[in-house]
Formats: structure tokens, C-alpha cells, sequence
């Protein structure tokens, strides 16, 4: 179909390998991408490349990261007895953006789920078991509070737990600002058991 | 014919798609397996998080779709949040999703299995695990018209005596046919009846068997053999039950 000149319909087909982009938000972008200066076009086109070519996995924690160690591993204030398992680098830039923890990470990239065949030996578990020396005193399970993020937690819990380091998982309940009647009843059930005195 | 329905239903699965959203695998009273989006489901404050996590039983209130139908309202009526709070009931209650799953059509009403998928959860809810398994195997296999023969032999078709044997081809097999419907597995009589009276009997009966650990041992030989030679693949919470048992004999060891 020659609607298209070709090296439009190249740029439109490679944008809608993105995820979230469909055919229309795709032509969208390339057109909005013809009528920018040539400049911005450039930075943009290098940034890509820029940070595909720069940036790998920590050889410690498995974040992504342009630097190895990364900057949290490298950093030596950072206190290295607390390890924060978590399962997708994005969820260390959620858990970065609280600026109330200052441990270390280590990411699985990923969860176990049984039915997508995906196991512990997919995972990096094997790796946050030889980070575990006696420096380590607790290790904080953030997984996801689904069925896969309960699955790994509680694996990981029963490796770890052997080790005799301190396990915890995050707390379960209330998202602040929420109205208690719109809660389900499992988050609502949580909620309770993890009350705390005041 | 797009409407709008209400139904009962379980949490089989769910799988990701884009970014906030999933399609829950449901298995309904009224439709039996269906197959429903969950816009925004995976956000922190939506009103569908909770009563679509995996072994829920909920109340739905559902749009039909041309390819995929939308739950637009979901209520839960049992969480079922132990078998999420247990690794050994969590692979249990995943190895039944997946088996309905696997075995089940998509709109394809039947309410006893949907009776059975219920009160199998509850049995593993209970602790009661290795029987609400081959509980559950035995009356599926039986609902899906797989019974096996139990009454004669299923190579000569003679009454069986002394020695039985339980072949993957379903069915019990005698002392002389054993080797032309190799591979089989020897049969303890205790076994063997255990297996007619979970067929025969009913739920609220089938709660009072005390069966042996060995008995339990057999039929799970027995019915991996049948499950496995209907299926076309592995089931792969299989394997996840796998590596919970290496756990257990590796901490037996140390």
C-alpha cells in the first residue's frame, strides 16, 4: 500500500513495535517527528542509540545501569546489611523516589508464575543467594502483592530463611488517600493484621 | 448481541496486557470458561484489583464483546486468600486452574464442574491437599466422559481377581494382560476401591474417607500416568509442585 512514502511507513511500522502504540498513535508520532528540527530529531535518534549501546545490568544488583557497580552499589553510604529484593529495575525508581530507604537492591527480572513456566532457575536467584555474606542482616522481600510476587517472596523466604538472616516482606493494606468502604476485603483483612500501636 | 450479564465466577488466570490492563480466565456458572478484560486492573486504586486476583470467587457483572467480553463490576464472595498465603496450597490450587484450563472449552456451561473447581479449593483451603488433588482428578476425568473402566479388564474384558493393575489408557488391567498393555501400575485393592468411591459417592460423603498415604501415593502414580497420555503438553505447575518437593528432601537432608 503505498499511502505512505517509504521511509515514512518505515518510521511509523518500527514506532509501533513500542508498547501501548497502535497504528494510529504511531503515524501520530512520526508525523509530529517530520515536523520537528532536524536538531531535536538527531538527539533524539542518538539518545536511542546512546543508551542502548551504554547501558547493561549491575554486575551486583542486576539494575540497569551505564556504570558497574551502579551508582546505589558504588555508593558508600548506602547501608550494605539491608538487600531490598525487588522484581523489575522500575520498581528501585518507585521504591528511590520515597527517599526512606537507604540499602541495597538486587532485581530478579521477574516472578515466578508457575503457568508461564517461568521458575526460580529463570530468575536471579541464585545470585542474591552469593550476595547473602555475613555483612547481610536483612533482606526485605518487594515483590508484587499478586499471586506471582507471593509465589517468589515466600520461595525466596524459605531459602533465606536457613541463612539466619532477618526475612521481611513489605506491608500490605490501605493505599493513602483511599475511602475504607471502596477497599477490597483481602486488603481491608491486611490491613488489620499489619495495624501497628500508636 | 452485545448485552451485559451477571455471574458467579472463579479466577483460573490472568495475563498482562498493555499497560495497566488483564485478561482474566474465569470459570463461570453461567458459561462455564470465559475469557474477559480487566481495564486497569493492575492499578494500585482500581475497583477490579482485588476481585480478580487468581483463585478468587466473585460475583461479575460482564459486557459481551465481539472477540473478548469486559468485566465491568466484580464483588468478592470467598477470597480464597490462604491458597495465596501457602506455597504447597498455592501450587495445588494453580495445578487445578491449569488442568481446567487445559481440559475445559470456552463457553461451555457446566455447573458441576464449576461446583467441583469450588469445593476442591475449599478442600485445600482446608489443608486436606493431597486428596482434594486426586478427589479432583478423579470426578474431572469423569465429568469430561474419561471415567476409567474399573469394573473388568480393559485388554480382555474378563472380571479381575487377585492382581490389578491401573493402565494409562484408563482402566484396571489383569494379572495376564499386564505386559501386552504395559506400561501399567500395580494396584493395591484398597486403592482400587478408594478410587470407585470417590467416583460414586457424593462431595459431602467423599469428606469422611480417611484414606492411607500410601493409597494417596498410588493414585497420584496412577492418574499422572492417565492425565499425562490425554494431554498434549506437560502442565507446567507441575513442575513448580517439583520444585517445592526438592525443597522439602533437601531440608530433610541437611
Amino acid at each position: 500500500m503505498a499511502v505512505y512514502a517509504k521511509p515514512l511507513a518505515r518510521l511509523i511500522d518500527e514506532l509501533r513495535k513500542l508498547p501501548g502504540i497502535g497504528q494510529k498513535t504511531a503515524q501520530r508520532l512520526a508525523f509530529f517527528l517530520i515536523g520537528e528540527s532536524d536538531e531535536s530529531v538527531r538527539s533524539l535518534a542518538s539518545a536511542i542509540v546512546e543508551a542502548k549501546d551504554k547501558i547493561s545490568y549491575c554486575s551486583k544488583c542486576f539494575n540497569l545501569t551505564d556504570i558497574d557497580p551502579c551508582n546505589i552499589c558504588g555508593d558508600s553510604t548506602r547501608d550494605k546489611s539491608l538487600i531490598c529484593v525487588v522484581e523489575e529495575p522500575k520498581d528501585i525508581i518507585a521504591l528511590e523516589k520515597t527517599r526512606s530507604y537507604k540499602g541495597m537492591y538486587h532485581v530478579l527480572h521477574g516472578a515466578i508464575a508457575p503457568l508461564e513456566g517461568i521458575g526460580p532457575g529463570e530468575l536471579r536467584v541464585k545470585e542474591l543467594i552469593t550476595r547473602l555474606t555475613e555483612q547481610v542482616q536483612e533482606v526485605i522481600l518487594a515483590t508484587d502483592p499478586n499471586v506471582e510476587g507471593e509465589a517468589t517472596a515466600m520461595y525466596l523466604a524459605r531459602l533465606i530463611k536457613p541463612l539466619d538472616i532477618k526475612v521481611t516482606r513489605i506491608a500490605h493494606g490501605m493505599p493513602v488517600g483511599g475511602d475504607l468502604e471502596y477497599v477490597d476485603e483481602v486488603t481491608l483483612t491486611k490491613a488489620l493484621e499489619g495495624r501497628r500501636e500508636m | 448481541m452485545n448485552g451485559l450479564y451477571k455471574t458467579g465466577g472463579l479466577v483460573l488466570r490472568t495475563r498482562n496486557l498493555g499497560e495497566a490492563d488483564k485478561i482474566v480466565t474465569l470459570y463461570t456458572k453461567k458459561r462455564g470458561k470465559i475469557e474477559a478484560v480487566a481495564r486497569g486492573s493492575r492499578r494500585i486504586r482500581n475497583r477490579l484489583l482485588g476481585s480478580t486476583q487468581v483463585f478468587t470467587y466473585g460475583q461479575y457483572l460482564i459486557f459481551e464483546g465481539r472477540s473478548l467480553d469486559t468485566i465491568a463490576q466484580g464483588e468478592i464472595v470467598f477470597s480464597f486468600q490462604s491458597l495465596r498465603d501457602d506455597l504447597e496450597k498455592m501450587a495445588a490450587a494453580m495445578y487445578i486452574c491449569e488442568l481446567v484450563d487445559v481440559f475445559t472449552e470456552v463457553d461451555v456451561p457446566n455447573d458441576a464442574t464449576f461446583t467441583l473447581i469450588y469445593n476442591t479449593l475449599r478442600m485445600i483451603d482446608e489443608r486436606q491437599i493431597k486428596f482434594a488433588l486426586r478427589t479432583f482428578e478423579l470426578i474431572f476425568i469423569k465429568q469430561l466422559g474419561y471415567q476409567p473402566q474399573l469394573s473388568t479388564c480393559l485388554n480382555c474384558g474378563n472380571t479381575v481377581e487377585n492382581d490389578v493393575y491401573f493402565s494409562r489408557e484408563g482402566g484396571i488391567v489383569c494379572h495376564n494382560c499386564r505386559a501386552k498393555m504395559a506400561p501399567v501400575r500395580k494396584l493395591n485393592k484398597g486403592t482400587l476401591e478408594l478410587i470407585k468411591r470417590i467416583l460414586e459417592w457424593d462431595w459431602s460423603r467423599i469428606g469422611i474417607l480417611h484414606p492411607s498415604d500410601q493409597s494417596l501415593a498410588e493414585l497420584e502414580l496412577c492418574m499422572r500416568d492417565y492425565l499425562d497420555y490425554r494431554l498434549d503438553r506437560p502442565l507446567r505447575s507441575l513442575e513448580f509442585i517439583h520444585t517445592l518437593k526438592e525443597f522439602d528432601h533437601s531440608e530433610v537432608k541437611d
